[in-house]
Order: structure tokens, then C-alpha cells, then sequence
């Protein structure tokens, strides 16, 4: 049983699993206890338990005062290096750059020789024109593929935050870097990878289009989100951001009337009647974009989105009707977890990460 | 025979737990060695969550800091027989609070780290081939994500797993098969049919994953 191997090690070994620990092996725990640390410690606690207690009131008063000053000084501290930190985001390690076809430039200096390599370095652009290719890479990151007729800065890479600006053009993203730390800015919403692999395409009125190959992708502007696994694509534009996920392969009436619910100049009666043909239409794949339109559509159509996604794909036990009808966050996440594209906690993860930075949008 | 057998196992367990019910208790008595010991069992539980959720530079001293705050937080467990879960749930309030704090994020990369990264960029490849790897099974949910650290990473057998954590058996042996089946499907989307624009930025640098 290759199954047992997975248990315990035992029976017959399974080669995907015996690779797979080869592979991540490398991981692996290997440090002893820093045991001066764990003495000193000791010695610590020793020391400060019976002086407990011996505290009197004037010691009492003593050690508020001191911690009175102590917050003081940590606030001052606590300004000083977030000040720091922002202008420290603004620099760190340069992306590689190699040429793949034509002359890729950044500012004056221009890629042309079979092997020329360059380097992208924070606030410079890299610009391919209309029969130019190139990749840029940073070891712990990722690689990043950028088109023809693409413009694509680097804002900032920092040791926990990669962040690059498509202002123009298409780009194809493999990043190995941990969820939520590779992001990348475009006109109309800010792309963040959750892992692994997606393209990405801006056009030249801002409006883009992100399809996932691998993992899931976040997509956002201000309070708007969308989840983009793989498989699925997700439209945006300027002003309005980020369109409702679907999968490409879904009936043709369900893409259509989902593009004139998000983006179309449309009556609340027409919306509500273009909710009922994506009911029609919806399968059990749709289960993604019918998540998505909760929060999305008038609270007269929640109800009926909320019987047609239970229906498709069960809500869990401790997910309620009535929590769903009131938006209940922890519920939302509940349900979008048991969908199986990817545990939500990634993308608190980036909006902890990143919360000082705010989107940038035409 | 075949009913000792049943028996035999829940007793292994229960040995287990007993002797780290004494470990704990040496060890809030001031027992150096105790938590040495308890140190030894579960820091590669400790190592395994965490690598699921920081970055894994960052892992090894988060290792030492749980530590350090489970030792000062010591006395207020209350059923010495759960320190296995408990200290699960510090680990993973620790890997949150990392994000939380800023001053973290920003620290540059010191001259050593540099040049460790330098010398492991010559096992390029198969790094990238690792990260990849290690990134697919980070997007797994926690339930799967933890069981299938501890075993493809950290190297533990199923039955040390729910020892560790304080689960049953049955609960680890499931999450570990179902966690497996998804990342199996995970990797085949990768390594199977993709768009073609995609499919070019796969062969160039996932090759190998």
C-alpha cells in the first residue's frame, strides 16, 4: 500500500512522495537550541519571579513611571523607523534583465547583443517596444516575462515587498517567492500574486486582463476584491477596478451577461434581470464567480445568488443563510475556503503586509 | 493477539504523552534540561508551521523566539498533556504576528545573508525547483498545509505528527491523504497543458518543478 509509505514511511515507497521529500528536504529543521539563549532566559525568569514579591507601592509607582517613559521612547522609535522603513522601501536588489528578442531598453542604455544582460534597479522602467521580449529575475522572487509594446517599473523591492508598475503591455509572472509578497500595480487595480503563475495585460486606456495559469492571484482596488484561481481570468478597469472572476470556459451567455453586469452603464431592474441569466447559465465550476457576486449584487438578489451557489456547492455547516445575507466576513471566507482554490488567510496575509500602501488608480 | 494489538497503540500514545506531562512539569520547575528535551521533540512541529507561512529565512529564529515565549508563557498551561497543541497555536500566532510587524519587513538583507544567497544560487536550479515546490504546497489550507509540512519537510511519520499536535489519528491520516491528492493535482496543472502564452514562461522557469 503506497499509502502507508505517506503514513508512517512503512510499505512500499510511493516515488512522488520520495521525491517530493528529496525535493523539500532542504527545509528541513537543523538547528540545534541555542541553549545560552535558553539559559539566559532561565536565569531571567529565576530573577524576576521572587522579586515579584517583594514589589512595594513606591516600587509599584516607580516601575509605571518607568514605563511611562519606556512608551514614550517607543513611540518615538516606533516613528522614527516607520518613517525609515518608507523611504527604505524604495530601494533594495536590482532584477536581472535578459533579452529575448529585439532591443529592450531601460532609460537611455538599450539590450541588443545575443547575451547582453542588464539590471532593473528601483524607479527605472524597462521598455520593450513593438518586436522587443525580455525577462527580468531576482533569485528569491521570481521571473517575470514582459511582451512587445510593454512598459514595466520597478517600484520597490524591499526583503518582504516586490512591487512592479504595468503601465502598458502584457507580462507573464512565475513567482516562487511566499504568497503575498510579489505585487504589481497597473492602471485600474493592483495585481497580487498568491501563488504561482499568471499573464497579465494592460492596454492603453488602463483596462487589463489577468488569467492564472497556477495558484491563485488576488486583484484589488480599494475595498473591491477579486480571486482569480487557476484557470479563471478577470477583466478590470480604470475607476471601477476589478471585474467578477469566471472561468473561460463557461457558457457564452453567462460571460456575456457577467461583462454587462460589471462594467456596462446599466438600470438596477436590467442588473437584477442580468443576475437571473447567470442563475440560468451558472454550473458548478461557476461556483467562483457566484461567490464573487454576493457582496456584488443588490441585497434583493442576494437571496437568490445565496440559493443558487448552495446549490452548486454546498455552504459548510457553520456557514449560515442569514450571516450570508448580512455579508458576514468570517462566513464569506468560510464558504470561499471550502470552494478549494485556496485558503483565504494568504491574502490577510498581503492586506497585513501591505496595508500602508494604498492602490494606485487612474 | 489481534486485541493487544489494538491496545498497544493508544498505550504507546498515552507513554508519550505522560512523559512530556513530566517534561512540562520539570520544566516550569526550573529544569533546563527538561526543556532541552521538550526543545529536541517538537522543534521540527515548531519549524514545519512556521515554514508554512513566513518566509523561510526568517524561519529559524522564529523557531528560537516561539521557544523562548513558550517557556515564559509556561505557567499558564493548564493540561500539561496538551503542550503539543498549545504550542501549535503560539507558532502559528507568532507567524501572524511577523506580519505584523513593519520594522520585520523592512530590515535590509545583512552581509551574510547575501552571500548565502550567493552560494545557493549555484544549485540554481534545483532552489527554484524547491521554492516552487514549497509555494505550491504553501496555497494548500491549513488543515492539509500542516500535516504534509511536517511530513514531506520536517520528515515525521504520521502517528509523530498527531502526537505532536495533539490530533488522532485518524484526523492526520485523512488530511495527509487528501492534502497529498490536491497537491499532486496542484503540480500536474503546472507541469500539464497550459495557455500558450503561459506555457513559454512555465518552460523558462519551471521547468524542473
Amino acid at each position: 500500500m503506497k499509502d502507508e509509505y505517506l503514513w508512517d514511511g512503512s510499505g512500499e515507497p510511493d516515488p512522488e512522495v520520495q521525491k517530493l521529500e528529496n525535493l523539500l528536504g532542504r527545509y528541513r529543521h537543523d538547528q540545534p537550541a541555542q541553549a545560552p539563549a535558553l539559559s539566559q532566559l532561565f536565569d531571567q525568569l529565576a530573577a524576576e519571579r521572587p522579586a515579584q514579591h517583594r514589589w512595594s507601592f513606591s516600587l509599584s509607582r516607580l516601575a509605571f513611571q518607568l514605563a511611562a517613559v519606556a512608551a514614550v521612547l517607543l513611540i518615538g522609535v516606533a516613528t522614527y523607523l516607520v518613517i525609515r522603513a518608507r523611504h527604505a522601501s524604495n530601494s533594495g536588489p536590482a532584477w536581472e534583465i535578459a533579452r529575448i528578442a529585439g532591443a529592450p531598453r531601460v532609460g537611455w542604455h538599450s539590450l541588443s547583443g545575443n547575451s547582453e544582460t542588464g539590471q532593473l534597479k528601483v524607479g527605472q522602467t524597462l521598455v520593450t517596444d513593438g518586436s522587443s521580449r525580455a525577462s527580468i529575475t531576482l533569485d528569491e522572487t521570481g521571473r517575470v516575462e514582459i511582451d512587445p509594446a510593454s512598459r514595466l517599473r520597478l517600484v520597490a523591492s524591499g526583503p518582504n515587498r516586490k512591487r512592479l508598475s504595468l503601465e502598458r503591455g502584457t507580462i507573464h509572472a512565475t513567482i516562487w517567492a511566499p504568497p503575498g509578497e510579489f505585487v504589481v500595480d497597473t492602471p485600474s487595480a493592483v495585481a497580487v500574486d498568491l501563488g504561482c503563475a499568471y499573464t497579465l495585460h494592460v492596454d492603453d486606456s488602463g483596462a487589463g486582463l489577468l488569467r492564472t495559469a497556477m495558484g491563485w492571484v488576488g486583484f484589488k482596488l480599494n475595498s473591491r476584491e477579486s480571486f482569480i484561481p487557476a484557470g479563471a481570468v478577470c477583466a478590470t478597469r480604470p475607476k471601477t477596478g476589478p471585474g467578477t472572476p469566471y472561468f473561460e470556459d463557461a457558457p457564452e451567455a453567462f460571460r456575456d451577461a457577467l461583462a454587462k453586469f460589471d462594467f456596462a452603464a446599466v438600470t438596477e431592474e436590467e442588473r437584477s434581470a442580468l443576475v437571473s441569466v447567470l442563475m440560468k447559465y451558472a454550473r458548478r465550476e461557476d461556483a467562483l464567480t457566484l461567490w464573487h457576486l454576493l457582496s456584488r449584487v443588490s441585497e434583493a438578489d442576494r437571496a437568490t445568488v445565496y440559493h443558487r451557489l448552495n446549490v452548486l456547492a454546498p455552504r459548510p455547516a457553520e456557514v449560515t443563510r442569514e450571516g450570508i445575507l448580512r455579508l458576514d466576513q468570517k462566513m464569506l471566507d468560510s464558504w470561499w475556503n471550502s470552494l478549494g482554490y485556496g485558503d483565504v488567510y494568504l491574502w490577510h496575509i498581503y492586506e497585513r503586509t501591505w496595508s500602508g500602501d494604498q492602490p494606485r488608480s487612474k | 493477539m489481534e486485541r493487544r494489538a489494538v491496545i498497544a497503540q493508544p498505550m504507546t500514545e498515552t507513554c508519550a504523552d505522560d512523559a512530556d506531562d513530566a517534561l512540562v512539569s520539570a520544566a516550569r520547575a526550573g529544569d533546563r534540561s527538561a526543556f532541552g528535551l521538550l526543545y529536541d521533540r517538537y522543534a521540527r512541529m515548531v519549524h514545519g508551521i512556521l515554514l508554512g507561512r513566513v518566509p523561510p529565512r526568517e524561519v529559524d529564529d522564529l523557531v528560537q523566539e516561539v521557544f523562548l515565549l513558550a517557556l515564559r508563557k509556561l505557567d499558564s498551561l493548564r493540561d500539561l498533556s496538551r503542550f503539543g497543541a498549545w504550542l501549535s497555536t503560539i507558532t502559528r500566532n507568532r507567524a501572524n504576528d511577523y506580519y505584523r510587524n513593519s520594522s520585520r519587513v523592512e530590515q535590509p538583507m545583512e552581509p551574510e545573508e547575501e552571500e548565502q544567497a550567493q552560494s545557493r544560487s549555484n544549485d540554481h536550479v534545483a532552489e527554484q525547483e524547491a521554492a516552487m515546490t514549497l509555494a505550491v504546497l504553501r496555497t494548500l489550507a491549513e488543515t492539509y498545509r500542516e500535516p504534509l509540512m511536517l511530513r514531506l519537510v520536517e520528515g515525521m511519520t504520521g502517528p509523530e505528527i498527531a502526537a505532536r499536535m495533539g490530533l488522532t489519528h485518524g484526523s492526520v491520516r485523512v488530511n495527509l491523504h487528501r492534502g497529498m491528492r490536491m497537491l499532486r493535482e496542484k503540480l500536474a496543472e503546472k507541469a500539464g497543458p497550459k495557455t500558450e502564452d503561459n506555457t513559454k514562461t512555465a518552460k523558462t522557469s519551471g521547468q524542473n518543478a
